[in-house]
């Protein structure tokens, strides 16, 4: 791949109900992005929460949402809209793909968008 | 259907009430009016990062300024309400104008309670609930102040570690041997205890019997024990009472809080009582009131869904949480002090633990120092009426998460 697509991790690495993060050195991106696999399926979003300095990467994972681990603010993993306050900020979404095994995150691009 | 709902009390509760007629589809007017000036705002910060300058009132806002605009809703703060006639869904405000609504919401919160014997009006003499008490007593704080902080609640205790913070000699005064025992179970406070000892705070088992103001000095304390102190600064943190005075003068039944069945109606089909100032009427009586922030957002969306004719949301176990000294405390549901006590981790130690509280084969409570995901887990197992077996609780081997799906 030419583009600006950062390889996470093997499919297999990354349990489903659970998340890793990937470091702004690795993508250029300005915050740590956390990569989420729930129900199968697998999403991107900026780690931190938009409410107070916390990884969303250590939330609760369920129903195509993260909950945040410390004050229960819910963020839609498609999207990164924010369903439940005291959140009230979107997270960022980033376009994520499984290509031959493999988690691809293309960092700052919308998710369904092919991206620059 | 209701075309006007008004809420009184722009706080959590009040927004959320807000938020979730709309999500709900609510489309007819809404208005929101506030006693307090400047624009809605959390309160769990205000002892905490709000109090230790860490944080801003742009950070504490509930939602965005724009927020208000885009949900249409109209927002009346610096706006106290002088009666309502539930009758005739007539709100009169103390400005002398008034509204009608065709329901209202009460979201009127609590005040914090004073303390008998204390002179409140003394410059040096706090409490904490509202945003311009925090800018208050953040001016007063600094490095070397001496404070006492009367009551080791949730209030006393987290103004407490933020005063450490800064830099202040803080003595907390507490009537119980170990504050909290009875909320989040005896070892658990006995954790939080130490942590205050470990930060230098002088812990005192007892009261404050008096208090004197020096003419240009320090207050000059009495407490329990004999003991007679010097402080520069008083933080009364004792609870609060709810203000129920506008139910009252809408004749509405009151007793420790607005009393509501358990979609947060009043006997009058026009009014609601939502978060700290409302009380739920059991089969058996009025059941204890809760002031936790979550409660005052799960209460709205109750009364929400009520007010549109909607099915109620399916219960959850209570929730709440108190961050201080950096470590971050959870509970759910509640503590029984017949329940087994199942250790996950270690409380006192770095990565934290969790204390499981299992009676009848059934979670009941559950409590957390540093390791909020238990709690995600324990929370969805009690409100999913998992049953498991102590020994799976116990087993380190065993993830929580699994044992709640």
């Amino acid at each position: 791949m030419t583009d600006n697509s950062v390889r996470v991790c093997a499919v297999t690495d990354l349990a489903d109900g659970s998340a890793l993060t990937v470091s702004p050195e690795t993508t250029g991106w300005n915050d740590t992005i956390a990569v989420f696999r729930d129900a199968g399926n697998f999403y991107a979003l900026d780690d931190t929460c938009t409410h107070e300095e916390s990884s969303l990467s250590e939330g609760w994972i369920e129903d195509g949402a993260v909950e945040c681990a410390a004050h229960q603010s819910r963020f839609d993993l498609a999207t990164g809209a924010v369903s439940c306050l005291p959140a009230t900020r979107a997270a960022c979404p980033h376009r994520v793909e499984v290509r031959d095994g493999a988690v691809w995150l293309w960092a700052g691009v919308a998710p369904g968008t092919s991206g620059a | 259907m209701a075309d006007h709902v008004l809420v009184i009390g722009a706080g959590l509760a009040g927004v959320s009430t807000c938020g979730a007629l709309r999500a709900a589809g609510h489309d007819g007017r809404l208005t929101l009016i506030g006693a307090e000036p400047g624009p809605p705002y959390d309160r769990p910060p205000l002892s905490k990062a709000f109090l230790t300058a860490q944080t801003d009132d742009a950070a504490i806002a509930l939602q965005p300024p724009s927020w208000y605009a885009d949900q249409e809703i109209d927002l009346l703060t610096g706006t106290p309400v002088a009666g309502i006639d539930a009758e005739s869904g007539r709100v009169q405000l103390a400005d002398g104008t008034g509204l009608t609504a065709d329901v209202m919401v009460l979201a009127t919160g609590g005040t914090a309670r004073q303390m008998p014997g204390i002179p409140h009006k003394h410059a040096g003499v706090h409490l904490l609930r509202t945003r311009a008490d925090a800018i208050r007593l953040r001016a007063a704080l600094g490095p070397g102040t001496r404070l006492l902080v009367i009551g080791a609640g949730l209030i006393g205790a987290e103004v407490t570690a933020s005063a450490t913070v800064i830099g202040c000699r803080v003595t907390l005064v507490d009537p119980n041997a170990t504050p909290l025992a009875a909320v989040i179970g005896p070892h658990a406070a006995e954790a939080l205890r130490l942590q205050h000892l470990r930060h230098g705070v002088r812990l005192v088992h007892g009261t404050c019997t008096a208090l004197e103001p020096a003419a240009n000095g320090p207050l000059r304390a009495t407490l329990s024990t004999g003991e007679v102190i010097d402080v520069d600064h008083v933080l009364v943190g004792i609870g609060i009472r709810p203000d129920t005075a506008l139910a009252e003068t809408a004749g509405l039944a009151v007793d420790n809080g607005i009393l509501v069945d358990e979609r947060q109606r009043t006997a009058s089909p026009r009014v609601y009582a939502v978060g700290d100032a409302a009380r739920t009427l059991g089969p058996g009586g009025p059941l204890p009131r809760t002031e936790h922030w979550d409660n005052a957002r799960r209460t709205a969306e109750l009364a929400a869904r009520a007010i549109l004719g909607l099915t109620p949301p399916p219960p959850k176990a209570p929730w709440f949480w108190t961050d201080r000294y950096g470590t971050h405390l959870e509970m759910t549901g509640h503590y029984d002090p017949l329940a087994q006590e199942i250790i996950r981790g270690d409380l006192t130690g770095e990565d934290g633990g969790t204390l499981v509280y299992h009676r009848d084969g059934l979670c009941v409570g559950a409590v957390t120092l540093d390791r909020p995901l238990d709690i995600r887990a324990i929370q969805r197992i009690i409100d999913r009426g998992r049953r498991p077996t102590a020994a799976q609780l116990a087993d380190p081997a065993v993830e929580l998460r699994d044992l709640a799906r």
